[in-house]
């Protein structure tokens, strides 16, 4: 079973059913104390700030606070996990996640394989175009249309605006 | 703990501002009174061009003490200040409202209209 506890509100400290001083305020405000000690510092306006026993001071003085970093630390990095992300669903990254090394490394060789060959089958592709587009002004050359390079440039020499 | 002689603040808009008590009802010879018991009290003071009038005799009813009150589950509630609520022989409020948190004992003892007026019940 769990027990209701409130807080005290001059030191901060657990209050268990049964235990504490509620006080009433003329403004009907509620404070309930943990202790007469307590209650009896909040009367003679005792600040609960200034006495080094109290929650508030620890709080204001941070003395806690270094526990409380270690746990914020591992709760933010236990956090960026298994979700799916834009394209990907969350079964293929558990996948990816799970192969081991060597069958990524060659999945990957293979791939740089696949593109060099397909880079290599354009070259070749390329060259025998070339191939064959020279072979074709060669077999033109051969008939007879040498001045091919020099006869259209002909009228150019003396142009520059004729009949503009 | 409110006895003959004990000063209060009135609690709601009858016309009184304060009471002293002169006898508390229930028991002869009774010495204290406390939260939810009946008073009979004297004006000491009240607010002017209202039907109460300085030194009229009065029931009231006790509704905040600065003495602590203990309930059975262990709670302890004590107040600023000493308050009661005037009333009349039926034990109904003379006045129309009520002011200042009041405790819950008083529905116990058929002070309903009381507590329905409050604006807080602890």
């Amino acid at each position: 079973m769990v027990l209701k506890t409130e807080l005290c509100r001059f030191s901060g400290a657990k209050i268990y059913p049964g235990k504490g001083i509620r006080f009433v305020r003329a403004d009907s405000q509620v404070f309930l104390f943990a202790n007469s000690k307590c209650k009896r510092y909040f009367h003679n306006r005792l600040k609960p700030s200034k006495l080094t026993w109290t929650a508030m001071y620890r709080k204001q003085h941070k003395k806690d606070i270094h526990a409380e970093t270690v746990k914020k630390r591992r709760r933010t990095t236990k956090k960026p996990y298994s979700r799916s992300i834009v394209g990907a669903s969350l079964e293929v990254i558990q996948k990816k996640r799970t192969e081991k090394a060597e069958v990524r490394d060659a999945a990957r060789e293979a791939a740089l394989r696949e593109i060099k060959e397909r880079i290599k089958k354009t070259k070749d592709e390329k060259k025998a175009k070339k191939a064959e587009v020279m072979a074709k002004v060669q077999k033109t050359q051969g008939k007879g249309n040498v001045p091919k390079g020099g006869a259209p440039k002909g009228p150019k020499l003396g142009g520059g605006g004729g009949k503009r | 703990m409110i006895q003959t002689q004990t000063h209060l603040n009135v609690a709601d808009n009858s016309g009184a501002r304060e009471l002293m008590c002169i006898r508390i009802l229930g028991a002869s010879n009774r010495r204290y009174a406390h939260i939810g018991d009946v008073i009979v009290a004297v004006i000491k003071e009240a607010v002017p061009n209202m039907p109460l009038q300085r030194s009229e005799v009065i029931r009231a009813v006790i509704v905040r003490t600065c003495k602590e009150l203990k309930r059975d589950n262990g709670m302890i509630i004590r107040y600023d200040d000493n308050a009661a609520v005037v009333i009349d022989q039926e034990g109904n409020p003379k006045g129309t409202r009520v002011f200042g948190a009041i405790a819950r004992e008083l529905r116990q003892l058929n002070f309903t209209k009381i507590v329905s007026l409050a604006p807080e019940v602890l």
